[in-house]
């Protein structure tokens, strides 16, 4: 034995973001099959994470398995990048890769990691958007058994789910999902596209930067590639529609910080139970107060 | 002697393939490649070569590899740890653009179509050579891809494996640096041939 040998301290931390080489490299051979597979649910051995699977997990591995010196990284969790679970989603990529950047900026970021919304801001080629997802199958409403679900997927038969679509319009005139709409990509596979809303579910539509969906207790990674058709699901007669943020008298509602009528709207209470709608992306309202060098309150007016 | 303390550390660059770092950036550039089917991507750098470093950057103890000619040397199939096996049967299969392998490979079943094997086949030169004209997934109005060196013989068995979406095969052609791929859902027409 080597007596001047001394544990390299630095090395037998963890590995560069955390997953070791071999879990990596699974996460990545089941990326490359769910791009050729554009939809299909590819599923892969998720691994442990130091956190509660449901905090996005299976976003989180799809991040650590791409990411790399050079990087730029944005997490969001509902349009903001300040709440609890984006934060320590950040954190932790802070601690085990260095040399990695993280902004809020969603221009700057080569990576975005979000649960539940794609940002205002168009993507670019350059940039990959991971979505976390909770629940998969679309097709788990109508169909308990997953080996069944797997040949409906393969057969894209998706009788079942626009029969209960069609139940709903006729029971309530409307189709009754605000989140997770079913979408179909490419003309065959289905997604849940993750809990974003309506509203988000046409930048799914022939995006020019890729889009990869982790589901980390469910255990299944799919894609959306770029310039792919994106269709939610909807009828001749009866077309899909996004969320509507018109007033009573048929105004649309502006952000009550910002001022934006483009862009998708949180609806907060204050505390005389006003109710407020607001940016639900906080990096799209702050810069556009920055750009209108306007103080937050005094744009209402 | 075998002293630790006196042992260079390898600089031979062809060490570099063996590296996380390395294989990290090896992979944004097959994502890249994958995402953008038939664009030309300049995988490895000078010394390297890029069908030992997607195959580094991908294989391990869990995948099966077959390499019927073969072209891998022991070593590097040893250092890679991928389990060898018949064309038949394998994950990745290391092929050559001179001639199509004469067994089908995977093609994945309806439930499991990710079972569908990925084709490396290694081709003297991408961006010369005859015209591919690609539309599909990943490409927005259409793509030219010029590869040197196919049989044509590839292209016809290619459209049999992949006549059932979602079943067939995912072909990454690599050059000595440079890699293009064609996913299954890519629709290929090659030039003067209908």
């Amino acid at each position: 034995m080597n007596v001047s040998y001394e544990l390299p301290l630095d090395d037998a931390a963890y590995s560069f973001g955390f997953l070791d080489e071999y879990a990596k490299r699974e996460v990545r051979r089941t990326i490359l099959k769910a791009i050729c597979i554009p939809g299909y649910q590819t599923p892969y051995a998720s691994r442990e994470m130091p956190m509660g699977r449901g905090f996005g997990t299976g976003g989180l591995q799809v991040t650590l398995s791409l990411i790399g010196e050079g990087d730029t990284l944005k997490v969001i969790d509902q349009g903001a990048d300040d709440s609890v679970n984006a934060v320590n989603l950040r954190h932790f990529v802070e601690l085990t890769c260095p040399g990695v950047d993280t902004t809020e900026r969603t221009t700057e970021a080569s990576l975005i990691q979000s649960r539940h919304r794609i940002p205002e801001v168009a993507l670019s080629e350059s940039q990959v958007m991971i979505l976390q997802v909770p629940y998969p199958d679309p097709l788990v409403v109508v169909e308990p058994s997953e080996a069944r679900r797997k040949v409906m997927h393969g057969e894209a038969d998706y009788s079942r789910l626009l029969t209960k679509l069609y139940e709903d319009i006729v029971q309530f005139d409307e189709i009754t999902i605000s989140h997770r709409y079913p979408t179909r990509i490419n003309g065959h596979y289905v997604i849940d596209p993750s809990p974003i809303p309506r509203y988000d579910v046409p930048r799914l539509d022939n995006s020019p930067a890729l889009i990869l969906l982790g589901a980390g207790r469910e255990k299944k990674i799919y894609a959306v590639p770029p310039y792919t058709r994106a269709e939610p699901l909807a009828f001749d007669d009866v077309p899909f529609r996004v969320e509507d943020f018109r007033d009573a008298q048929g105004t649309r509602r502006p952000c009550a910080r910002c001022g934006a009528t483009d862009s998708f709207l949180d609806e907060l209470i204050d505390d005389d139970g006003n109710k407020q709608w607001q940016c639900s992306d906080s990096d799209y309202c702050h810069s556009r107060l920055a750009e209108h060098d306007t103080i937050p309150g005094e744009a209402m007016s | 002697m075998n002293d630790p303390m006196t042992l260079e550390a390898p600089r031979d660059v062809r060490m570099g393939v063996w590296q996380p770092p390395r294989q990290q950036r090896a992979f944004r550039g097959l994502l890249t490649a994958f995402s953008y089917p038939g664009r030309v991507v300049r995988l490895a750098d000078d010394g390297e070569s890029a069908t030992l470093l997607l195959l580094a950057t991908l294989t391990d103890g869990a995948s099966r590899l077959a390499d019927p000619e073969p072209r891998l040397s022991e070593d590097d199939v040893r250092r890679l740890g991928v389990r060898s096996s018949a064309v038949e049967s394998a994950d990745f299969v290391l092929c050559t653009g001179a001639h199509p392998p004469e067994v089908t490979p995977r093609l994945g079943s309806l439930e499991n179509p990710e079972q569908g094997a990925t084709l490396i086949i290694q081709v003297p030169a991408l961006e010369e050579g005859i015209e591919l004209h690609l539309t599909g997934p990943g490409i927005q109005a259409e793509q030219t891809l010029r590869v040197a060196g196919v049989d044509p013989a590839w292209w016809r068995l290619r459209d049999e494996w992949n006549v059932h979406f979602p079943l067939g095969v995912d072909l990454i052609l690599a050059s000595e640096q440079a890699v293009a791929v064609l996913p299954r859902t890519t629709r290929l027409t090659v030039e003067g041939v209908h």
